[in-house]
């Protein structure tokens, strides 16, 4: 149990400190792109994901259409 | 073109909730001042950031006060001293602060509050934070507020809120999905009750398309209020209890779509599955309705006081949030035909399948 710490130990307490301090440092930073310009890249996002969902939704047409498609077909 | 007049009205009323919900403009707003505590007797020199302000168009006209509550009715103010102008969003204010507060206690919370003939007036709530070491509370050096003097802004624009600032039109597309789900749960509800009344299974056809696209507005309300939520609250899932209470209704709808999977048998599948989305329905009433109400929530309207309304909705936002419901709900309509004809060509071909079936066995 020497008094003295090895360099690895050096070197993971450095990046320990500076780790532990870049939370602190980026709350003064600018706020994050979400947040810019009065936050209007939320409405963007929610707009955004409601386009997604209907595309989903007809994704989810299409595939029942191709299956009707498809018995249809068998029967002729 | 003529039948389908209600497809094209969603579209448009669509349309126009997006224009006029993501062009108009929000009012002027204070969105920070440092430093955010003083002690009584400095003299300060306050940073603001104002937001859609003009400080440099309207140059000496913008006036400042912190006012404070000295009790329950009585609002006191202190005008500024020095008002600077650096650009149209910034602005420094000094501010000498009376030896004593006006009221007995250590601390106490001061607004900031801002006018001028072209922004009108704005406010930051709990702005700063004032100490003092005596409890004396004397008010000199505090005056009342100038309630006559200040202005209103002019012009159709939305409010601004802090926290909030742009996302306030989230209104016109997250709470729409939610007000239209509930229609299309209410419609389908109805066609399960005719559909036990009837056995009519072109009912039971129309309650599942509807279950499915309320389904969807549903799934879309939750996501889209997260992402709010996330952007505002801090998280995207704070446990909130309306939060809660919607995810488990959404689950509940979620199940119908399961139970639907589990029989085999064309009538037995209908009528169970409408009995289930009956219930449903009476479920989801006090979920997203009653249990919201009972606690505190971070949802508006909640906590005992029914509905949103004042600063949270005003006319302006009216205007387009009542057409984006109607909108919305109509477009669900509209995506529930699709899956409604879809699950009626189905069963004509299960039928025609089913004779063709039987002819063989016949031959």
């Amino acid at each position: 149990m020497g008094q003295t710490f090895s360099m690895k130990n050096k070197i993971i307490f450095l990046l320990l400190m500076v780790f532990h301090f870049v939370p602190i440092y980026a709350q003064n930073a600018e706020p994050d792109f979400m947040r810019s310009v009065g936050k209007i890249y939320v409405v963007v996002a929610t707009i955004a994901s409601i386009f997604i969902g209907i595309v989903i939704l007809l994704f989810l047409l299409e595939r029942r259409i191709s299956k009707l498609e498809k018995q249809l077909n068998n029967h002729e | 073109m003529i039948k389908h007049w209600w497809k094209i009205l969603s579209v448009v009323i669509i349309l126009y909730t997006f224009i006029a919900g993501l062009l108009m403009p929000l009012k002027p707003g204070i969105t920070s001042i440092s430093p955010a505590r003083a002690k009584a007797g400095e003299t300060i020199s306050m940073k603001v950031a104002g937001y859609n302000t003009h400080f440099t168009q309207a140059g000496k006209e913008v006036k400042a006060w912190l006012t404070l509550d000295s009790d329950a009715k009585k609002k006191m103010a202190l005008s500024a001293g020095k008002i600077q102008a650096i650009s149209d969003q910034e602005l420094i204010i000094d501010f000498t602060l009376p030896p004593a507060l006006p009221v007995k206690a250590k601390v106490k919370d001061c607004s900031l509050l801002l006018d001028n003939p072209i922004d009108g007036s704005s406010i930051l709530p709990s702005a700063i934070f004032i100490s003092q070491d005596k409890l004396v509370g004397d008010t000199a050096g505090w005056g009342d507020l100038p309630k006559k003097s200040l202005h209103q802004a002019t012009g159709m624009k939305f409010p601004f809120r802090n926290i909030l600032s742009e996302t306030i039109r989230n209104l016109f597309y997250h709470v729409p999905l939610w007000f239209g789900m509930m229609l299309i749960f209410l419609v389908a509800m109805i066609y399960s009750v005719l559909y036990l009344r009837s056995s009519d299974p072109l009912h039971d056809n129309k309650a599942t398309s509807l279950v499915v696209s309320g389904t969807l507005f549903g799934l879309l309300g939750l996501v889209t209020g997260a992402i709010w939520a996330k952007n505002t609250w801090g998280q995207y899932w704070s446990w909130d209890i309306k939060q809660n209470m919607s995810a488990i209704a959404m689950l509940i709808y979620l199940a119908y779509f399961v139970l639907r999977q589990s029989f085999e048998d064309r009538e037995r599948k209908a009528r169970i599955s409408a009995v289930y989305n009956i219930f449903a329905f009476a479920a989801l009433i006090p979920l997203l309705f009653v249990i919201p109400r009972l606690t505190d929530s971070l949802h508006p309207g909640n906590g005992g006081n029914p509905g949103f309304g004042g600063e949270d909705l005003d006319n302006t936002m009216r205007l387009v949030f009542y057409p984006a419901i109607i909108g919305w709900t109509l477009f669900g309509f509209w995506l529930a035909e699709l899956y409604y004809r879809i699950a009626n060509l189905r069963d004509q071909q299960e039928e025609s399948e089913y004779i063709f079936d039987k002819g063989i066995q016949k031959i």
